[in-house]
């Protein structure tokens, strides 16, 4: 794939993660429980949890403002913009590989909506690696 | 001109360096957050609540002046988002206009059929009625009601629920919640809820004290309680 592609994909999947950190937030603010598709309560623990904030940070506002700085990166071109990318997605990528073993192992819930943005973001800090690698 | 890729390669390595010490931070802080037990339960509503019912006299389950001539009975599961709804959308109106006037007295009868999480948080408040101060749990534990049996209901949750209800001792209410009395005021609600036939809650009675009771299904508005009980009082 061309570093166009790489670019687009980057810029689509931040697009997808925006949306679900946008949604997480709004639960969050607006008090209410973001709805499990499966049923389980799962969200309404982990959002109850001591793990749903980072010195005093809900994670959804984390992950709203990296995938909107991810989508950023996509409108520019060029190899700095591609390394802002993969620093912003991978970093990402791992904080959302720790959050999802404290979901496991620690608060005993699995919040579906976290799982869909781990995925998403994974995806992008491969697409992110990708890009950087083709870029001009 | 594509970049040589020992280039590529150099800086794809120096910004993985970068995301790795960012995601170390971020990880470090969240475990930090995560272990930090010492910190306090945030519990919602206990200014509403106590300024709700402060001065209003409480004795077990029965919320008003023994000597009102309108009694409602309210059966309700702590679990209950409907039950939730009503004791934090009408009735502070009730109280603030019948209960405060000793016009109305409202006895809470407390089920546990909804899940694991309704018996411990029930217990709790039936606990905190032997210090007078049923109500005040019950309308916090309703302020800070969780999804249905998803763990909500935690001794930590109860115990700083009970901590943020001035003139209750929290150590005590704790510790009387497995008690003899306890569990016969549990028992005396069930009792009461299967002779009056309750399928669902909230489920109400209202009457004239000591008359008969007509009852009222549902998370009624405040309109609707207002008739019932002004057309008892013109009895």
């Amino acid at each position: 794939m061309t570093d166009r592609r790489w670019r687009t994909a980057v810029g689509v999947l931040a697009l997808v993660g925006l949306g679900i950190a946008s949604y997480l937030t709004y639960a969050r603010y607006s008090g209410g429980t973001p709805y499990c598709v499966a049923g389980g309560g799962g969200c309404e623990t982990v959002q109850r949890s001591d793990y749903a904030k980072v010195a005093g940070i809900p994670v959804a506002v984390l992950g709203l403002c990296g995938f909107a700085a991810l989508l950023a990166t996509a409108f520019v071109s060029g190899r700095t913009a591609a390394a802002v990318g993969v620093g912003i997605a991978v970093a990402g990528a791992a904080f959302s590989a720790w959050l999802l073993y404290a979901q496991l192992a620690l608060i005993d819930a699995v919040c579906q909506w976290c799982v869909a943005n781990d995925v998403v973001i994974a995806l992008a800090a491969v697409a992110a690696v990708a890009r950087l690698r083709q870029s001009p | 001109m594509a970049m040589p890729k020992l280039t590529a390669n150099r800086v794809l390595v120096v910004v993985l360096l970068v995301a790795a010490g960012l995601a170390a931070g971020l990880i470090a802080l969240s475990v930090l957050g995560g272990s930090d037990e010492a910190k306090p339960t945030t519990i919602h509503g206990a200014a509403d609540t106590e300024a709700l019912l402060a001065g209003i006299p409480q004795q077990g389950n029965v919320l008003g002046k023994a000597d009102a001539p309108v009694t409602l009975v309210e059966y309700a599961d702590m679990q209950c988002p409907f039950c939730a709804q009503w004791g934090l959308d009408t009735f502070p109106a009730l109280v603030q206009e019948y209960v405060r006037a000793g016009k109305v007295r409202i006895v809470f009868n407390g089920l546990a059929f909804v899940g694991p999480d309704s018996l411990p948080a029930l217990q709790t408040a039936v606990s905190a009625g032997k210090q007078g101060k049923l109500w005040n749990v019950t309308e916090l534990i309703f302020h800070n009601q969780g999804e249905e049996n998803t763990g909500w209901v935690t001794d930590d949750l109860l115990r700083s629920i009970g901590e943020a209800v001035p003139g209750l001792d929290a150590g005590k209410m704790m510790d009387g919640r497995q008690s003899a009395a306890v569990a016969s005021a549990l028992a005396d609600a069930q009792g009461s809820a299967q002779l009056a036939g309750i399928s669902s809650t909230p489920t109400f009675e209202v009457g004239r004290t000591g008359g008969s009771m007509t009852q009222l299904h549902g998370a009624l508005s405040t309109g609707e309680f207002r008739q019932a009980l002004d057309s008892l009082l013109q009895q």
